[in-house]
């Protein structure tokens, strides 16, 4: 059974508080849990919650399989999320999305041999510096095919030192 | 046309003008004043969800089309559902339904009772535009012991989900992703299997949720139904149970605001199973000692299928000269269950105090269940369906009501115990306790329409057959003092003697064998024919 941590606990509590109704507090509370659980929410990870908030788990699995921002499988140390929206797109997200699963050996919704995982996202708010990509919580911008490879390789390493 | 009653308020459906209480949904004012209208999501038993879109309605001085579930009626409020708009509205909406439900109607399980056939042939458009592949999703899969789903004939009316979460409480059911993708489903493999579920395969409007006991066993259009109660606790829901001439197939709930509302449990579903042949005794036992009496020369001497009326009829006979020779009332005893009618009671214990000046009874009463045990919805402790109407009709013949337990030390004594058993077995936790009661008396007499298995090894019982409760008919008392009374059905098995007529035999008085036989009727109105408007 995953355990929720006091942080976790003490945002929830507060998050709650504000609303109505305890389900309006359940998409706060699956973010925080999700930085909780190495980025991904797992059906223990529900079932606890249900437990500490007192609404039936299927509510929080409703809401938590209604969105694509919650991830659903394990993302491993890395999670590069690369934009393919508009700005990136034409400024070739695309391609930079394929040239990190390929160089990295990253399958679509798997985690690679260094524990990298990959998705394409939408719009992440930065069109001015395309394209770019978030790795974990740090945005990477204005990148080219050869910046990306070298920055990823540089997170593997410093895993490595660590 | 105001109301005089302040409480009710006058409206004007499809040009119809009715009154309705107040707070009354529209789709509920097209009901009373009896108009069609296309509905699925909408259940009276349940709260309003507004997702299927097919109650649309016109309100005069409304420039826009509304849904009718989740509009409430007011005064003067002018409502229609005719119009060339409406129609098109629910024709397309129908087509939006069925662009992800499969067509497997010929296979399907809902076909004959189903909403989304029904709808279509009423209010559907019948030439199909819709050409886009259907999204497929997972079939057959198991929600527990009693439930299988099939999601891809599912259209989202979330019917079960909102039983799930506002009657049962248990909150199995959600609807997990989204869009085309949206499946109804239980989380982390949590199993549908609460005392009330198979009430969500009733309320389904389509094939998705059937029932593992029920499906594939018969074509619904084969089946007749008839209104009954439920005798498998003291709540004693109103029920249908669809029979043909093959036997009983089902109980299903039938609405009733006085008392079970649109519900039933599960448990009281097995009913039908009680009054099919393969749980029924057909035949009389004889104990070793009636069996070495007169009664099995002659009995012996008849066919043994055909007799099982007249061997009854002479089992009860020498239950009669064997009542005539105990001159002392105390050797009788008498232990009945709350299982039967009023009618039946009073037959039966008018006789014997008549003829043996009976003047106490043994009640045998569930142990295990506290008789106030309540579930707050339906499933009550007693799990006698008429334990009212005995203990009334014992206090109307001044009859002495005694627990069962006091035949621990009573037992012995007793030259002669008339049983009148439980229906279902598996009701009673009690049953083996009373069993070593039945040995102890010198002769048992145990009437029954259910087979004990556990009696035959007993030697001094004699099993004689009854009449299963839809044969016999007759009046009962549920907890709270509300009266039912139960039609008569065709008999299952032919020639089992009736209450009356055994109290008529006890009696010493004549009857008739032959006139019992009920033939059963066949199954009318089983064409099943549709037309195009």
């Amino acid at each position: 059974m995953f355990t929720i941590s006091e942080k976790t606990k003490k945002f929830i509590t507060k998050e709650v508080s504000r609303y109505e109704t305890k389900r309006s507090a359940i998409i706060p509370c699956l973010f925080e849990l999700q930085k909780d659980n190495q980025g991904w929410i797992s059906n223990d990870c529900i079932e606890s919650l249900s437990q500490f908030m007192d609404i039936p788990s299927k509510d929080i699995n409703e809401v938590f399989h209604f969105y694509t921002m919650f991830n659903k499988k394990s993302v491993g140390d890395f999670h590069i999320q690369v934009c393919c929206n508009i700005s990136c797109h034409m400024n070739g997200g695309l391609d930079l999305f394929k040239v990190l699963s390929d160089e990295f050996k990253i399958e679509k919704n798997g985690v690679s041999k260094d524990s990298l995982a990959i998705s394409k996202v939408e719009c992440l708010g930065s069109c001015g510096t395309a394209p770019m990509m978030q790795v974990n919580e740090k945005y990477y911008e204005n990148l080219t095919k050869d910046k990306a490879i070298q920055v990823i390789k540089d997170l593997i390493a410093s895993k490595k030192t660590n | 046309m105001s109301g005089k009653n302040e409480d009710l308020i006058s409206c004007s459906v499809n040009g119809k003008t009715i009154s309705v209480p107040k707070n009354t949904s529209a789709i509920k004012a097209f009901k009373i004043a009896e108009q069609d209208i296309a509905h699925y999501c909408y259940h009276p038993g349940l709260s309003v969800a507004g997702c299927c879109r097919l109650c649309m309605i016109e309100i005069e001085g409304n420039p826009r089309t509304q849904i009718a579930c989740n509009t409430m009626v007011t005064e003067g409020m002018k409502i229609n559902n005719q119009s060339k708009q409406i129609k098109e509205d629910v024709q397309w909406g129908l087509d939006f339904h069925l662009l992800n439900h499969p067509l497997d109607c010929p296979i399907c399980d809902q076909a004959g009772e189903c909403g989304l056939q029904d709808q279509y042939m009423k209010f559907g458009q019948y030439k199909p535009d819709m050409n886009q592949k259907k999204v497929k999703k997972a079939k057959v899969v198991s929600l527990g012991e009693k439930i299988v789903l099939d999601s891809e004939r599912c259209i989202l009316c979330s019917r079960c989900v909102r039983f799930t979460d506002e009657v049962s409480k248990t909150h199995e059911l959600g609807i997990f992703n989204r869009g085309d993708k949206s499946e109804v489903g239980t989380f982390n493999g949590k199993e549908l299997n609460n005392d009330y579920a198979l009430n969500t395969v009733d309320i389904c409007p389509v094939g998705a949720l059937t029932s593992k006991d029920f499906r594939f066993k018969q074509r619904v259009w084969y089946l007749k139904k008839a209104e009954a109660i439920c005798t498998g606790c003291s709540t004693g829901c109103s029920i249908y149970l669809d029979y043909n001439e093959e036997g009983f197939f089902r109980v299903r709930p039938k609405p009733n605001e006085d008392n079970n509302s649109y519900w039933m449990c599960d448990e009281g579903r097995d009913l039908y199973q009680h009054l099919n042949k393969e749980k029924r005794l057909v035949k009389v036992y004889p104990s070793k000692k009636v069996s070495t009496s007169n009664f099995a020369v002659s009995s012996s001497s008849s066919s043994s299928s055909s007799s099982s009326s007249s061997s009854s009829k002479k089992a009860i006979k020498y239950l009669k000269s064997e009542l005539e020779n105990i001159k002392d009332s105390t050797k009788i005893g008498v232990l009945v269950t709350g299982q039967y009618s009023v009618e039946d009671y009073k037959e039966f214990f008018s006789v014997l105090k008549e003829k043996n000046s009976i003047n106490q009874i043994y009640h045998w009463f569930d142990q295990k269940n506290s008789k106030n045990d309540f579930d707050d919805l339906l499933i009550r402790g007693d799990k006698n369906p008429n334990t009212k109407g005995l203990l009334e009709v014992a206090k109307d013949m001044s009859l002495k009501v005694i627990d069962s337990s006091e035949l621990k030390n009573t037992a012995s004594n007793l030259e002669i115990l008339i049983v009148l058993g439980p229906e279902y077995k598996k009701f009673f936790s009690t049953i083996d306790e009373k069993l070593e009661y039945f040995k102890q008396a010198l002769q048992v007499f145990y009437f029954s329409s259910v087979k004990l298995d556990s009696l035959d090894s007993i030697s001094n019982v004699t099993q004689i057959p009854l009449q299963s409760l839809v044969e016999r008919g007759g009046t009962y008392i549920n907890y709270k003092g509300l009266k039912q009374k139960l039609s008569i059905l065709p008999q299952v098995i032919p020639k089992i003697l009736s209450f009356s007529q055994i109290a008529k035999v006890l009696n010493g008085e004549k009857i008739q064998l032959e006139p019992l036989f009920l033939k059963t009727q066949p199954v009318k109105d089983n064409q099943f024919s549709f037309q195009k408007n």
